[in-house]
């Protein structure tokens, strides 16, 4: 802390004033979702509501079915997590460790794809999956099918299960790690793959927790690709999607305190999750903002 | 960095050296082939396949029936009488240049006041939570305090201000959208910018206290040039993220209503290429916005290498 200077009480009045910014929104979520019948959508407007009235939560788990949601966004969050761990710690290891034709060359190309916007493969990608071979009913050559890959839950993993910026991040951690004890395990006679899973591996821990939260909390709110496939199939909405699509067919005055509701308990895992690990993610986030 | 070659040279023979290069070079195109059959499938291929469809006249389904059009998909986009120059465009710049005005501002401020009170950590934790919080939620809860029964109309009216229609008047919406998509991006910007506060020596302000300057001074004179680099990154990536996102848009308003008035480029070629099946021009629509994200970042390379050259 730096103690130039006077009490800060000009820091104080502006870090306060803003924290009720950031605060506020989330507490009119928390009270609304409390909101009887009648009382939300009234003016003049009231913060709290008359009583903490459960109801919306029951309304919540039968209109909007969140059992099926909920099952769908951690089955989807999990295999993109545990699949972007993995790859970017093999590519980032051979990245950081080992010699090789074309290292320079590849490095290169996975730092040019964090450039590429992922708004423009969003049409080309959609029609990968929908011709994707062999899938959906699709002959080998990908025609013929009724959806392809988007009648599955796959559609929703496939895309992301490969990160340029964690094979990054993994690179760029395991640069650092001592040559001497790799070599050491060589001498011993250990392979690559020895080495990798039983040295570097065990190593990679504090980086992996950093990765493994931004991708956790990245898919868990992934919006505009799960609207985009579960359009055409209902049963593949996540969270967020299934919350917004309920709002936008009923009466919005009725349903608000309910979406409300639905948006607290979708919510509550992700702030759990970084709360109990924000250091890291706290990390990660200034540590892409060095490359 | 000893390099494996020379280590193993002075010991081995060529001929096995060689042996133990190529296996390591096997090894790790394994230990790479999952990412890089990824970048084919969901990289290289759509991109290509993203240039061929701007160019061609497809109604969709079969691949066989697609036409090769020129640049007519360009000239349909980019013409005057269309809506896509005007007002899409002007909207995505605004609404980018906006967010990123507002949130710059607001993230230095900030990180400036948090780096000078106790428990910082608590601050910065707060000030992150819109970042964890997913878009419908964010979208959903700033829809509610717009509307006329909101939280902000209700402070308005207890000032006396009549009730401002934030979203369905066509003034206000874009403003409207704009202020959460800063609101919800201060938090990271505070993050980077703390870590480039903390790089920044303490002897020049005690060497700046000695010499009598005050905050104000302190914070022009040396914070704010010292700060330079971070607070490039920040406008940068903000930038680049506020021209191509269009989630806050889809919730908020729906369809980038009213008429137009919140619609971005990214959002434009969502509904024409998903909603319309033109996929010949929303793919150029696409590529138009990524020639001026690519500009940007080059423009951004440019600048800090050019500064590198400055101070070294």
């Amino acid at each position: 802390m730096r103690r130039h200077g006077k009490f800060p009480w000009f820091a104080y009045l502006v870090v306060i004033l803003g924290g009720v910014a950031m605060v506020m929104p989330f507490l009119d979520m928390v009270m609304s979702s409390f909101k009887g019948a009648g009382e939300y959508g009234v003016i003049p407007y009231k913060l709290f509501p008359e009583s903490f009235d459960l109801n919306n939560y029951r309304e919540a788990f039968s209109q909007l079915e969140l059992p099926r949601l909920f099952r769908n966004s951690v089955i989807v969050t999990v295999s993109v997590t545990v699949s972007v761990l993995i790859t970017s710690a093999l590519a980032g290891y051979a990245l950081a460790k080992l010699r090789f034709r074309g290292r320079a060359v590849i490095f290169r190309f996975i730092l040019a794809t964090m450039m590429l916007p992922p708004f423009l493969l969003l049409i080309p990608t959609f029609l990968i999956m929908l011709n994707w071979p062999l899938a959906g009913g699709n002959d080998f050559l990908g025609r013929g099918g009724d959806g392809g890959l988007t009648t599955s839950l796959l559609a929703l993993i496939l895309p992301f299960t490969v990160s340029g910026f964690g094979i990054f991040l993994m690179r760029q951690f395991m640069i650092s790690l001592p040559d001497e004890m790799l070599e050491a395990a060589k001498i011993d006679g250990a392979n690559q793959w020895q080495i990798w899973r039983l040295i570097v591996l065990p190593q990679t821990k504090p980086v992996a927790i950093t990765l493994g939260l931004i991708t956790f909390i990245g898919t868990w709110n992934e919006y505009i690709w799960t609207l985009l496939i579960s359009s055409s199939d209902p049963s593949l909405q996540t969270l967020p999607v299934g919350i917004q699509l309920l709002q936008s067919f009923l009466d919005p005055d009725r349903t608000m305190p309910i979406v409300m509701a639905g948006l607290v308990i979708s919510t509550l895992p992700v702030l759990v999750v970084f709360l109990v690990f924000q250091k890291y993610y706290v990390r990660g986030v200034v540590l892409s903002g060095l490359k | 960095m000893t390099s494996a070659v020379g280590r193993v040279g002075t010991l081995a023979v060529p001929a096995q050296r060689v042996g133990k290069l190529q296996r390591e070079g096997r090894a790790a195109y394994l230990f790479l082939a999952p990412a890089l059959l990824f970048f084919c499938v969901f990289l290289i291929l759509p991109f290509i396949f993203a240039i061929v469809l701007a160019f061609s006249d497809w109604g969709g389904f079969d691949l066989g029936t697609l036409k090769w059009a020129g640049t007519a998909n360009f000239g349909d986009v980019l013409s005057f009488d269309g809506t896509f120059v005007k007002p899409i465009l002007v909207n995505t710049l605004l609404f980018a240049f906006g967010s990123v005005f507002l949130a710059t501002f607001g993230s230095v401020l900030v990180a400036y006041c948090i780096d000078r009170l106790a428990f910082q950590g608590f601050w910065r934790v707060l000030y992150f939570l819109p970042v964890v919080a997913t878009v419908v939620a964010i979208g959903n809860v700033w829809k509610m305090m717009y509307q006329p029964a909101g939280l902000i109309n209700g402070v308005l009216n207890k000032l006396g201000v009549n009730s401002i229609g934030f979203l369905s008047d066509a003034s206000y919406a874009l403003p409207s959208v704009t202020v959460v998509q800063a609101w919800a991006s201060i938090g990271g910007a505070v993050l980077i910018l703390t870590a480039g506060l903390k790089a920044i020596p303490e002897m020049y302000y005690e060497a700046a206290e000695v010499d009598g300057a005050n905050s104000w001074h302190m914070f022009w004179s040396i914070t704010l040039p010292l700060l330079r680099p971070a607070l490039l990154f920040v406008l940068i990536t903000q930038f680049i993220g506020g021209l191509q996102s269009f989630a806050l848009i889809i919730v908020m308003t729906g369809d980038g209503g009213p008429v137009n008035a919140t619609n971005v480029a990214a959002f434009e070629m969502y509904q024409r290429a998903f909603k319309y099946g033109a996929w010949g021009t929303a793919s150029a629509m696409a590529m138009v916005l990524f020639v001026i994200i690519l500009a940007i970042t080059l423009l951004q390379l440019w600048v800090a290498r050019r500064r590198g050259e400055e101070t070294s």
